[in-house]
C-alpha cells in the first residue's frame, strides 16, 4: 500500500520569498535614482528661481517678473562676455572637431604599440589637474610674448579651448573607427577613389555619430570652462566664467546672468527633444519602407 | 587603415610636445628657481620652496585636499554606481538621452551653479524664504558643504564611466550567474562588479582629480575658511610667486602621472574615459 506523503511546500526545498523585499527594494531605488538626480539639478532650478525673482537680493523671493531676461543685453559688460564665450566655444569646437577627427584617423594608422603611446600623451589634457594646464599654456604663451607681444588675448583662450577638446573628439572618434569594416578602405582605394577622398565619402560618413558626440563633449568642455580661460585670456577679453568669477568676487552678480544661464538650459533641453523626436520619427520611417 | 594618414597625427604629437610636456619642464625649472614671476634677470638657484612645504597652511591644504578628495570620491561611487546600475538594469537603451540629461547641468557655468547651491546653502534662502520657515542650519563654509558641492559637479562623470563599463558587460553572463545558482546578490558581487572595475577606476579618476585641485568650489562653498592646494596654487600664482606656484604644480602633476598611469594600465587606449 502506497503511503500518501504531505506535498513539500517550496520552503521546505530551500526557496526563500523574497518578492515582497525585492519590490521594496525596487521602489527604494526608483525614488533613490530619483532623489540624486533631482540632486544634480538643484542649482538649475535654483538658477531658474532666481532668474525670475523681481527682488535682486537672493535670499528674497519678491514675486514672479521677466524683467531680468527683457534686460539680460542691457550690461554691456555682460553682453561682451556673453558673446566672447560663445564665439570661441564655437570656434573652438569646429576646429577641435575637423582636427580631431583627422588626427583620430592619423593615430588610428600607426601599430597598435604606437597608438598606445600616443593615446597616453593625448590623455594628458584631459586628465591634468584644470588649474595645471592653465598655467602651464600660460608659462607657454608667456614665452611666445617676446616675439608675438600682443599673443595674450582671443588667440590664446581658442589655443586653449582646442588643447583641452581635442581628446575629446579623439577619444568618441577612435573607437567608431575601430568598429569600421577595415575593408572599406581598400574597398574605395580599390575602385579608384583618391585616398583624401575615400576618408571624406567612405570613412567619415561611417564614422559621423562619434564625430557627433565629440563635437557635442567639446563644446560642453569649452562653454563651462573656467579656470584654464582664466589663465589663458588677455586683459580685457573676459569671457561668461571670468566675469562672473570678477561679479562674484564683488558681489555685484546682476540676475540677468541667470536668466541667460537658465535660457541656455531651456534651449538645450528644447533642442534634444527635437533632436530625440526626429530620430524616433526618422527609425519609424525606416522601419516602414 | 591607410599608412598614408599617420601625416595627420604627426603635427599633434608635436603640439602635445610643446603645450603639455615643455610646461612640465618649465615649472620644474621654476621650481629650484628664486625669479621675479617670468624675469630672469635677478634669478638663482634655491631650494627655498622646499621649506614653504612644511609651512602648516601648505601641507594642512594638501592633507585636506585628499581628505576631500578621497570623500568625494567614495561618495560620487556608491551613488554614481547605484545610479548607473539602475539605468543598466532598467533596460533604457535611449544612450543619447541619458548621456544628455547627465550633462545638461554642464551646460550652465559652474561657478553660477555653485554660487545657487551656497545661495541654498545660508540658513536664509529664497526657499525658506519663500516657504515662510526659517532654519538656522548653516551649511555655507563648512566641510559638508564643500563635499556635497563637489559631489553633485563631479559625479555626473563617475555615471558616465560606470555606465559605460556596465554597457558593455555581456547579458548572457549575468544568465549563466543565475543559471549556476548564484542569488542575486552574488551575481553582483562576483560577476558584475568585478566586470566594471574598469569603469569604477576610470571614473574614480576623473572625480577625484579635478575635485583635489579646483579652486573655485572650496572658494565660494567654504567661504574662505577652507584652503585646498588648488587655492594656495592660485594665491602663489595671482601674487606672482611663480616658484612656489610651480612647485606645487609640480607635486600635483606627480599624482596625475601616477593616475595616468593606471589609466593606461587599465584601459589601454582610454575607451571608459567617455
Amino acid at each position: 500500500m502506497m503511503k500518501t506523503y504531505e506535498r513539500a511546500t517550496l520552503k521546505e526545498y530551500g526557496y526563500r520569498d523574497y518578492s515582497v523585499l525585492n519590490k521594496v527594494y525596487k521602489v527604494f531605488s526608483i525614488v533613490a535614482v530619483i532623489l540624486i538626480v533631482v540632486g544634480l539639478y538643484l542649482s538649475i532650478i535654483m538658477l531658474a528661481i532666481q532668474s525670475v525673482n523681481s527682488s535682486s537680493s537672493v535670499t528674497t523671493f519678491g514675486s514672479f517678473t521677466l524683467k531680468w531676461y527683457a534686460e539680460m543685453f542691457s550690461v554691456r559688460s555682460l553682453k561682451n562676455a556673453i558673446s566672447n564665450t560663445i564665439v570661441t566655444s564655437i570656434i573652438a569646437t569646429i576646429l577641435a572637431t575637423m582636427l580631431g577627427t583627422l588626427i583620430a584617423v592619423g593615430i588610428y594608422s600607426f601599430e597598435k604599440k604606437k597608438r598606445q603611446t600616443i593615446m597616453l600623451f593625448n590623455n594628458i589634457p584631459l586628465l591634468n589637474a584644470d588649474i595645471v594646464t592653465g598655467i602651464s599654456l600660460m608659462l607657454v604663451f608667456s614665452l611666445l610674448l617676446p616675439i608675438f607681444p600682443y599673443i595674450f588675448g582671443p588667440t590664446t583662450l581658442i589655443m586653449a579651448h582646442l588643447f583641452f577638446t581635442l581628446p575629446y573628439v579623439i577619444l568618441s572618434v577612435i573607437p567608431k573607427l575601430k568598429e569600421t569594416d577595415p575593408n572599406l578602405m581598400d574597398a574605395a582605394l580599390d575602385l579608384g577613389v583618391k585616398p583624401f577622398k575615400a576618408l571624406t565619402k567612405v570613412i567619415v560618413p561611417a564614422i559621423t555619430a562619434g564625430i557627433f558626440s565629440g563635437m557635442l563633449l567639446a563644446f560642453t568642455m569649452s562653454i563651462d570652462d573656467f579656470v584654464i580661460s582664466y589663465y589663458t585670456t588677455g586683459n580685457g577679453f573676459d569671457n561668461l566664467s571670468i566675469w562672473i568669477y570678477g561679479s562674484m568676487g564683488r558681489k555685484s552678480l546682476t540676475p540677468s546672468v541667470y536668466a541667460f544661464s537658465t535660457i541656455l538650459t531651456l534651449v538645450t533641453m528644447v533642442t534634444m527633444v527635437l533632436y530625440q523626436w526626429f530620430q524616433r520619427k526618422g527609425k519609424k520611417a525606416h522601419v516602414k519602407r | 587603415m591607410n599608412k598614408g594618414f599617420k601625416i595627420f597625427a604627426k603635427p599633434y604629437i608635436i603640439w602635445l610636445a610643446v603645450l603639455a610636456i615643455l610646461p612640465m619642464f618649465v615649472m620644474l625649472f621654476l621650481a629650484f628657481m628664486y625669479s621675479e614671476g617670468l624675469s630672469f634677470e635677478e634669478a638663482y638657484v634655491t631650494l627655498f620652496q622646499f621649506q614653504m612645504l612644511l609651512e602648516p597652511s601648505i601641507y594642512t591644504a594638501f592633507f585636506n585636499s585628499f581628505l576631500y578628495a578621497s570623500l568625494t570620491t567614495v561618495i560620487s561611487l556608491v551613488l554614481g554606481y547605484f545610479v548607473a546600475y539602475n539605468v543598466h538594469k532598467s533596460r533604457f537603451k535611449n544612450k543619447f538621452l541619458i548621456l544628455t540629461i547627465l550633462i545638461l547641468p554642464m551646460w550652465s557655468n559652474l561657478l553660477l551653479r555653485i554660487e545657487a547651491l551656497g545661495n541654498l546653502m545660508e540658513p536664509n534662502n529664497i526657499i525658506t524664504n519663500w516657504l515662510g520657515i526659517s532654519s538656522d542650519i548653516a551649511l555655507k563654509g563648512t566641510m559638508p558643504a564643500v563635499i556635497i558641492g563637489l559631489v553633485l559637479t563631479y559625479m555626473p562623470f563617475m555615471i558616465l564611466s560606470v555606465y559605460t563599463a556596465l554597457e558593455k558587460i555581456d547579458i548572457s553572463l549575468e544568465e549563466a550567474a543565475l543559471d549556476l545558482g548564484l542569488t542575486p546578490m552574488q551575481k553582483f558581487w562576483k560577476v558584475i562588479f568585478p566586470l566594471s572595475l574598469k569603469g569604477v577606476a576610470t571614473g574614480s579618476i576623473l572625480v577625484f582629480l579635478p575635485s583635489m585641485s579646483g579652486f573655485a568650489i572650496p572658494e565660494f562653498l567654504g567661504s574662505g575658511n577652507i584652503l585646498l592646494i588648488g587655492n594656495i596654487i592660485e594665491a602663489a600664482f595671482r601674487n606672482m610667486d611663480y616658484n612656489l606656484g610651480s612647485l606645487l604644480s609640480v607635486i600635483l602633476l606627480i599624482v596625475i602621472l601616477g593616475a595616468l598611469i593606471i589609466v593606461s594600465k587599465v584601459d589601454k587606449e582610454g575607451e571608459t574615459l567617455l
